[in-house]
């Protein structure tokens, strides 16, 4: 095995692999950050506290349920190739989204809201000037645990017909051919170290300065 | 709009305050048989209470009695179901709830500062809402963090980087931000440590005789009611017991539940209606410059037969104390220096004054303001003679 001539001759197969890999991420991760987000909006808002207290609970146990599971119902019930991929790979990374957004607008101090509302704020102020804000930190928490998950669940949704660095890594399987597993999984690997450290940067400023204090 | 409608409320205000002085009962807030269930249960009963204006009215009574339900029907955080409350001649229900509170100060318990905001932006938070010009705001959070006695420099710190009491000014200072006419108070000193509150409670009187506002002041502390109240209301069970000054209270309360309230020490609580400032004097009294040498104090001290001289700065800052004292033998005398004199504000109650004294054995303390400004001095003896009179 020689792991160098095996990329050199097959360059333009791994990068075009990447490339298709890192869209399918990106277009998820923004969909479910979408998605995520605005349903833990609706449930915490006011009068919601107990539907958003039970989403909460039922993202925590769901985040036990293996992805392969998830990967198999969509096949059973969709079918095969990037759309039935893509909605696997969603599902799937809803639950830290929500579970994260959920319980971090829920923490956000009662007495912060009740001051705002008190002192006059709109619905909407109390939610973009105050619990968004305050929860970002939780927030991005999610979303940097459904980036990492959708780059790996990516490789597994291959076998329905998602594409992606879980081609390379299955025909290695496949063939017996360890070179292109070894260059399937470290390329996802990469990739989802690159992610998480963009992703922390992102976290990193724009999270309110008042909130990086230490006590 | 804002500073229109700014000018209307303090023509208003105005109107209302030469009204008062013709009939008696024009109230700044006016609870009409005020019902409010939750379910079966009734946490206010038919309460009726007029608030007059630039009064400190305090809500007390057990918890669960419905004294935090009432303060909150009157910026319609709870819905009320039955009667009327009115601001100013306005039924609060006819004033958009969001504009409402825009025009009420509101503290709690929590304090609940905005963390990922500074404290200049959380003082400016409401009149940002008003939309005022950024110098006007800059000037009133001044103003504001000098009023509560935070200096500027507070103003660009986080909310996590004060102490609590700190917050509890900083707070204080945001409820006060768009200059409303009413501050409703929801146990604002109830999770302050007792010394830090004993301060608290000193500071916010002294603002109060400054700003003269109409506030609403939740608590369940008795001795609290009776140090800050101008009036007190007594709330049990959703109804009103007894609503009268607290001198009134004290020596007359309504009933058992009242007198049960109060407690034993009724005489001694009584005490705490006189402050520290009811007693200074300034006679014999020997103040010196922060510069003048050990030396010349011990002459000037020997000159004028004194004992103790105080060291105030050049904005009459207390910032010392000279005291003499003889060392024995041959009666000769020794000068010594206190750099942190014991003091006592001017609005510690007499009760609190003489717990000093008695402590710390002084039969004189200096009075100070909330800013550390030396006002005079008090005598164990003044205390007597006013008790024998």
């Amino acid at each position: 095995m020689n792991l160098f001539q095996y990329v050199s001759e097959n360059i333009n197969k791994i990068l075009g692999l990447f490339v298709e890999h890192f869209f399918l991420f990106l277009f998820s991760l923004i969909i479910t950050t979408i998605i995520g987000v605005t349903l833990s909006i609706i449930v915490t808002d006011e009068g919601m506290e107990k539907i958003g207290k039970t989403i909460l609970s039922i993202t925590g146990a769901a985040q036990a349920v293996p992805s392969i599971a998830v990967i198999a119902l969509v096949f059973i019930y969709v079918g095969i190739g990037k759309f039935p991929a893509i909605i696997s790979l969603i599902v799937y990374s809803l639950v830290p989204v929500i579970f994260n957004a959920t319980s971090g607008i829920l923490s956000v101090p009662k007495g912060v809201i009740e001051a705002g509302k008190g002192m006059g704020l709109t619905k909407n102020q109390i939610l973009w000037k105050l619990k968004i804000p305050i929860a970002v930190p939780v927030i991005m928490g999610g979303i940097r645990s459904a980036a990492t998950i959708i780059i790996g669940t990516a490789v597994i949704a291959s076998v329905i017909g998602g594409g992606g660095l879980g081609d390379l890594i299955f025909t290695g399987l496949k063939l017996n051919r360890l070179d292109a597993l070894v260059v399937g999984a470290a390329s996802s690997a990469v990739l989802a170290i690159i992610v998480d450290l963009i992703l922390a940067y992102a976290e990193k400023i724009i999270t309110p300065k008042g909130l990086k204090i230490e006590r | 709009m804002s500073s229109d409608t700014n000018k209307k409320e303090n023509k208003e205000a105005k109107n209302t305050e030469g009204q008062v002085k013709e009939k008696a009962k024009e109230y700044t807030i006016e609870l009409k048989d005020v019902t409010k269930r939750f379910g079966d249960d009734i946490a206010v009963d038919h309460l009726s209470l007029g608030i007059e204006k630039g009064t400190l009215t305090m809500l007390i009574g057990p918890s669960g009695c419905g004294k935090t339900t009432t303060m909150k029907m009157i910026n319609r955080l709870i819905s009320l179901d039955e009667g009327e409350i009115k601001l100013n001649g306005t039924s609060v229900y006819d004033i958009d709830p969001v504009q409402l509170r825009r025009t009420i100060g509101y503290v709690i318990q929590e304090i609940g500062l905005f963390p990922h905001f500074t404290v200049f932006d959380n003082i400016a938070t409401v009149p940002r809402l008003l939309h005022w010009d950024e110098n006007k705001i800059k000037k009133r959070v001044e103003e504001l963090l000098d009023m509560v006695t935070l200096d500027f420099s507070y103003a660009y710190r986080y909310p996590l980087q004060l102490s609590g009491g700190e917050r509890q000014r900083v707070g204080l200072a945001r409820a006060l931000g768009a200059d409303p006419e009413v501050l409703l108070m929801d146990e604002p000193f109830g999770a302050i440590d007792p010394i830090n509150r004993l301060k608290l409670h000193d500071s916010f009187l002294e603002i109060q005789e400054e700003i003269k506002k109409t506030i609403v002041f939740v608590t369940h502390d008795i001795n609290e009611a009776i140090k800050l109240g101008d009036k007190i209301a007594i709330i049990r069970d959703g109804k009103l017991v007894q609503h009268a000054d607290s001198t009134e209270i004290l020596y007359n309360p309504a009933d058992q539940f009242v007198e049960s309230l109060l407690g034993q020490d009724r005489s001694l609580k009584a005490l705490t209606l006189k402050k520290a400032k009811d007693f200074i004097s300034s006679e014999d009294v020997l103040t010196v410059g922060k510069d003048a040498s050990q030396d010349k104090v011990l002459k000037q001290l020997q000159e004028k037969n004194q004992i103790i001289a105080f060291v105030l700065d050049k904005n009459e800052k207390l910032v010392g104390r000279y005291w003499l004292e003889k060392t024995g033998k041959k009666g000769k005398v020794e000068i010594n220096y206190d750099e942190k004199p014991i003091m006592t504000e001017q609005n510690n109650s007499l009760n609190e004054s003489l717990s000093t004294m008695f402590s710390s054995g002084e039969q004189l303390l200096p009075v100070v303001n909330r800013r550390g400004k030396f006002l005079g001095i008090i005598r164990l003896s003044y205390i007597f003679d006013e008790f024998n009179k």
